[in-house]
């Protein structure tokens, strides 16, 4: 018998779907799970992806694309390549493997959930593959990580990181339980395939793939390039799903946009943000962080508002004017509480550094300078204990990152501000008035604690920094550390030094 | 039966403040007691940055909370300061003649 020609079943394979008779609707797709909401059940048949496969077709490329990234790992690891990446960049990967590993199977749940409770045939088929997808992101991920265990115990972190109370974890998890987990199928279709893996995805795989190769990292190139390709395919769940919501609920589709692509933005800036703008290696950097920002994520997502009808956010100008600030104040953070990462934050502010970082932002100089400078010259003067953190920085109640923006004053001095609220009779305090406003929209949902707050509820015993970095997982061995304090400081060495901490006597 | 007991006559008890110093680039969690001047606070406050991430400036310095300045011998009770309130501690330099 001759095989059907495959536009003769495509159709039919990819959009199974049938009326229930012996239970209701409700019951096979409840609200809680699916989030019809406004939409007339019916609406969602009208669900059609623009890139169709077949499961045959999707195990024959996802063969190939496996065998190629293996095929490269294999041949690379009997070569040292390894040993001569610059510290800077083992860093970027560190902090790679430790936040996405696990983060990718955060996103398996979410499609099997698409998978099970999207509410069109074709969608919870197309799900099926992401699930596939992220499965394989999270295989790929874990297993390339693991490789360097034995070399450098902080890549343990790749598989621990998500099953530790370290603040960074926290506020990842928090991320992706709200984008994810707790999420109903068609807040979720939004959230992950359209604001996350069509645009910040972007970020971490795309930009990060080309300062690999610059640095000499195939094999890292080789990992997220392979990711990266599996991301178009199912990041299009998010186009028919919002098409069909903006039509039926246009203010919870706005709504639903604009929340995600805050969350993905606060935690790129203190996951990409530093990687490209300190610690990748000067002469290696391609863009900095705010230029591929506004080349592949905000033209992008404002192209995307247009297509579906949506207009820009409301925090848009707040958004835009932290492009300048929010990473390089996560990075002096990510520097000073070094003890409290798994990776060695390099401060990455010598002379050239700086003129470099003034080049790409006007006001750097203005902001951090005199911090870095005041860090610097407690260096040069060997006080090392006046630059490391005895008390938490505060963690803001929506994103769980520093409170720590600055923002320009009538006068141009540059201060962070307080935005807080008072819920429940609690005092909440927040990074930026966004944070704030989603807080407030959606303060009765069940949020993470930030390990301030866990600290204040005596969940951490001894209420100290050793208890803190206890709390979190971190031991000798793996604690954040500058990896190269003369790098950044000789250019200053001899300068002369007012106003700095008085090192303890020994 | 016994007279309620006004803050100043209890037993210090913490009071944990989400603070910033100065012109440095993030808040910060300092816990404080509801005995302890204001003075005290701002030192409290400027120990975790005044010459680590500030330099350090030869002038006295002044808490703002809710929008004042509150006197240096004043008590963080008598103040009326609360757990997790803001403040702000800054330089007070004073203004050119």
């Amino acid at each position: 018998m001759a095989l059907l020609k495959r536009e003769e079943w495509q159709g039919f394979v990819r959009d199974v779907d049938w009326s229930y008779s012996y239970v209701d609707d409700e019951a096979v797709y409840p609200e809680w799970h699916s989030g019809t909401g406004k939409v007339p059940r019916e609406a969602w048949q009208a669900w059609e992806e623009s890139y169709k496969v077949s499961y045959p077709e999707y195990v024959a490329t996802q063969r190939e694309k496996e065998l190629a990234a293996y095929a490269v790992k294999a041949a690379l690891q009997r070569s040292s390549a390894f040993d001569s990446l610059n510290e800077g960049w083992k860093s970027v990967t560190k902090m790679h493997f430790g936040g996405i590993a696990l983060a990718e199977f955060t996103g398996v749940v979410a499609e099997l959930k698409m998978a099970r409770f999207g509410l069109a045939g074709s969608w919870r088929n197309m799900a099926v593959f992401g699930a596939l997808d992220e499965l394989r992101h999270s295989a790929i991920t874990t297993f390339f990580g693991h490789e360097f265990v034995g070399k450098d115990p902080q890549y343990d972190w790749t598989q621990k990181t998500f099953h530790t109370n370290d603040w960074v974890a926290i506020a990842l998890r928090n991320l992706f339980d709200a984008m994810m987990t707790s999420a109903n199928a068609v807040d979720l279709a939004l959230q992950l395939p359209l604001v996350f893996e069509t645009g910040f995805t972007n970020l971490q795989f795309v930009a990060l793939a080309a300062d690999a190769l610059a640095e000499g990292d195939v094999n890292f190139a080789n990992m997220i390039s392979s990711i990266q390709t599996d991301e178009a395919r199912h990041s299009q769940q998010g186009g028919p799903t919002l098409e069909i919501l903006v039509e039926h609920d246009p203010a919870r589709a706005q709504w639903v946009v604009d929340k995600a692509f805050w969350g993905s933005a606060r935690a790129l800036s203190a996951l990409t943000g530093p990687s490209m703008d300190y610690y990748t290696p000067l002469e290696h950097r391609k863009q900095s962080y705010r230029e591929f920002m506004e080349e592949w994520i905000i033209d992008q997502f404002v192209r995307t508002l247009e297509q579906y009808g949506l207009k820009k956010p409301w925090y848009w100008d707040e958004f835009l004017r932290g492009l300048d600030t929010w990473h390089h104040a996560l990075h002096m953070g990510l520097w000073f509480w070094r003890p409290t990462v798994w990776w060695r934050p390099r401060a990455a502010v010598s002379k050239d550094e700086r003129t470099w970082l003034t080049e790409k932002y006007p006001n750097w100089e203005k902001v951090y300078g005199d911090k870095w400078d005041v860090i610097i010259d407690n260096v040069n003067n060997n006080n090392i204990e006046a630059t490391l953190p005895e008390t938490l920085p505060w963690l803001c109640s929506t994103c769980h990152l520093p409170a720590a923006n600055a923002t320009q004053s009538r006068d141009g001095t540059w201060r962070v501000r307080d935005c807080q609220l008072t819920y429940d009779g609690r005092i909440y305090h927040f990074c930026t008035n966004a944070c704030r406003q989603i807080f407030w929209k959606d303060r009765d949902n069940v949020n993470h604690q930030t390990l301030v707050d866990r600290f204040l509820a005596g969940q951490i015993q001894p209420m100290d920094i050793g208890g803190i970095l206890g709390y979190m997982g971190l031991t000798p061995n793996v604690m954040g550390d500058d990896p190269d304090y003369d790098a950044w400081t000789k250019d200053y060495a001899g300068r002369q030094a007012e106003g700095i901490a008085t090192a303890a006597q020994s | 039966m016994t007279a309620e007991q006004g803050a100043e006559d209890r037993a210090p008890e913490l009071v944990p403040l989400n603070a910033i110093f100065a012109t440095d680039f993030t808040q910060i969690l300092v816990s404080v007691t509801t005995a302890n001047t204001i003075a005290e606070v701002a030192a409290a406050v400027a120990y975790h940055v005044e010459g680590k991430r500030v330099r350090a400036l030869p002038y006295d310095k002044v808490v703002i909370h809710n929008g004042e300045r509150l006197p240096a011998d004043m008590t963080v009770a008598a103040a009326g300061i609360k757990p997790l309130d803001h403040i702000a501690v800054e330089y007070d330099i004073p203004e050119r003649s």
